[in-house]
């Protein structure tokens, strides 16, 4: 079955942000005999929060895995910056990855660091910060932000599901991206605690004026966070509009995801 | 037949390809800008001086043991003051640096292949990319270095001991002063015996950094592969250890003999 295409408002609000910072058109991606992505469109634009809804293994996270070019797509565009990202250099993709966050499913904190040399690894090796003193102030005022500066020195493993959330999201904005990718900031996570990372994503992004991709299938997420919602469906996007639009739409396939 | 062989060359041969391109992208990093000294300096204290005491017990051991079963054999045929000569040449020349590089193959190599699979199993390394830092360069090139210098060092430290148990055994049965015992032992070593032998060690270092960080920075995701990762790290640097044995054995006996 294939829903119609549901453009919910000719005028998106959200659109009026800025100008297009992520550009997809005819996406197509397959691993083996299965197509993951069929014909993805989806522009993103500077400073608004997009969330893409779908079913486990619909290719929500091989989109955003496209978009920072750990996998490349069969075919389509895909730009980011204006830059085609099939065709950057090593070096040149290195250099555009530092401009992008990356919000891990379970937050992918380095587990032999501390919390501390966790925010530090990316201000040394990404901005190559020297000066001891700013590498501290920053690292104190990201943690301040999460509610996380009594767990400076604490390991990984010392933390709850939630502070680990937390504590990749300070690591992820330390650098102050211009684009944020979140896989799934909620899993694993109990109501309460998914509402508040949910706050705190879109405290985050109200703060640091980033522009937000948003991949998840819990629905209170994509309620506070969204500017616009994507729902994609086996490959495809089915349908996109603001939280309430698909919410009350008439139409089964995307009554299902809400 | 010809069908379900053809599977297993080709997984061979992709393996051999993907480890050239590793290695290129070890020696790349290498002399890429922005060494990481304190990760390097780390790695080594990790790898060099918690594996001391293993190898360190280990090869006085081996030395007690070995002069244990030789005395009697020299005894038989009066030739039992050679025994700190044949222990030295023994132990210096092969017993040392092959069973210390496969202890380290065992500690060292299952080691880094758990950590850095377990890293990419929790997607610790993807988010090291993404974020714009490097991995190769952060992970492997100080792990490869660190193996590369700690090895031949354990291998020094492990003759000595060696040697010493060695004198021990030598003394259970025995009367022979320590004095005389070392000056047979050091006289009897030469530039022959010692170069090669200190030689192959740096590539055995090589190999056991080399094969763990290959292994474990390529697992598959899932935790069973974590393990898998570390096994075959091991498996695969102490079969590599012998092949280098033989090589750099052969090559010594045509250029030096």
């Amino acid at each position: 079955m294939k829903a119609a295409k549901h453009t919910a408002t000719e005028e998106k609000p959200a659109q009026k942000k800025g100008g297009v910072i992520i550009h997809i058109k005819g996406l197509k991606k397959s691993f083996g005999e299965k197509d993951v992505l069929k014909n993805i469109n989806l522009d993103v634009h500077k400073g608004e929060n997009v969330v893409v809804l779908g079913r486990s293994g619909s290719g929500k996270s091989v989109t955003i895995q496209c978009i920072v070019g750990q996998t490349y797509p069969d075919e389509g565009e895909l730009t980011v910056f204006d830059e085609d990202v099939a065709s950057l250099t090593e070096r040149q993709l290195r250099e555009m990855r530092t401009r992008i966050g990356f919000l891990f499913q379970g937050a992918a904190l380095y587990d032999s660091m501390t919390v501390r040399e966790n925010m530090e690894f990316p201000l040394t090796r990404v901005l190559k910060l020297k000066d001891r003193a700013e590498i501290d102030r920053r690292v104190e005022e990201m943690l301040d932000n999460v509610g996380l500066l009594d767990a400076i020195d604490k390991m990984p493993s010392d933390l709850s599901g939630g502070m680990r959330k937390r504590a990749g999201l300070a690591r992820t904005l330390i650098v102050q991206p211009e684009i944020m990718l979140y896989d799934e900031p909620t899993t694993g996570l109990d109501p309460a605690t998914s509402r508040e990372i949910s706050k705190l994503i879109l405290d985050m992004q109200k703060k640091y004026k980033t522009t937000s991709l948003i991949i998840t299938h819990d629905m209170d997420c994509a309620r506070i966070t969204s500017d616009r919602v994507v729902i994609m469906h086996e490959g495809e996007y089915i349908a996109e509009g603001t939280f309430d639009e698909l919410k009350n739409a008439n139409d089964d396939l995307i009554c299902s995801f809400f | 037949m010809a069908e379900q062989a053809a599977p297993a060359w080709k997984r061979v041969l992709e393996e051999s390809g993907d480890q050239v391109i590793f290695l290129k992208g070890f020696f790349r990093n290498m002399f890429r800008g922005g060494f990481e000294w304190s990760e390097f300096v780390r790695q080594c204290y990790e790898i060099g001086y918690k594996s001391f005491t293993l190898v360190g017990t280990t090869a006085f051991i081996m030395g007690l043991v070995l002069a244990l079963q030789l005395r009697p054999t020299l005894v038989d045929f009066g030739a039992e003051s050679m025994l700190p000569r044949t222990l030295a040449v023994s132990i210096v020349r092969e017993i040392g640096p092959v069973i210390t590089a496969i202890i380290c193959a065992g500690k060292i190599g299952s080691g880094i292949g758990a950590e850095l699979g377990s890293m990419k199993v929790t997607e610790q390394i993807d988010a090291m990319d993404i974020s714009g830092a490097n991995p190769m360069q952060y992970l492997v090139v100080t792990r490869i270095l660190a193996t590369t210098l700690m090895v031949p060092l354990l291998t020094l430290l492990g003759d000595v001991l060696g040697l010493i148990g060695g004198f021990l055994a030598t003394n259970i049965s025995g009367n022979v002063s320590a004095t005389l015992y070392f000056n047979k032992c050091i006289a009897s070593i030469g530039f022959v015996d010692f170069v090669p032998a200190f030689i192959k060690t740096i590539f055995f270092g090589f190999v056991i950094g080399f094969i763990g960080c290959y292994k474990g920075y390529n697992s598959n995701r899932g935790t069973e592969s974590v393990g898998l990762s570390a096994n075959s790290a091991v498996v695969a640097a102490s079969l590599w250890i012998f092949v280098i044995d033989a090589i750099v054995v052969q090559i010594s006996n045509i250029l030096l003999y």
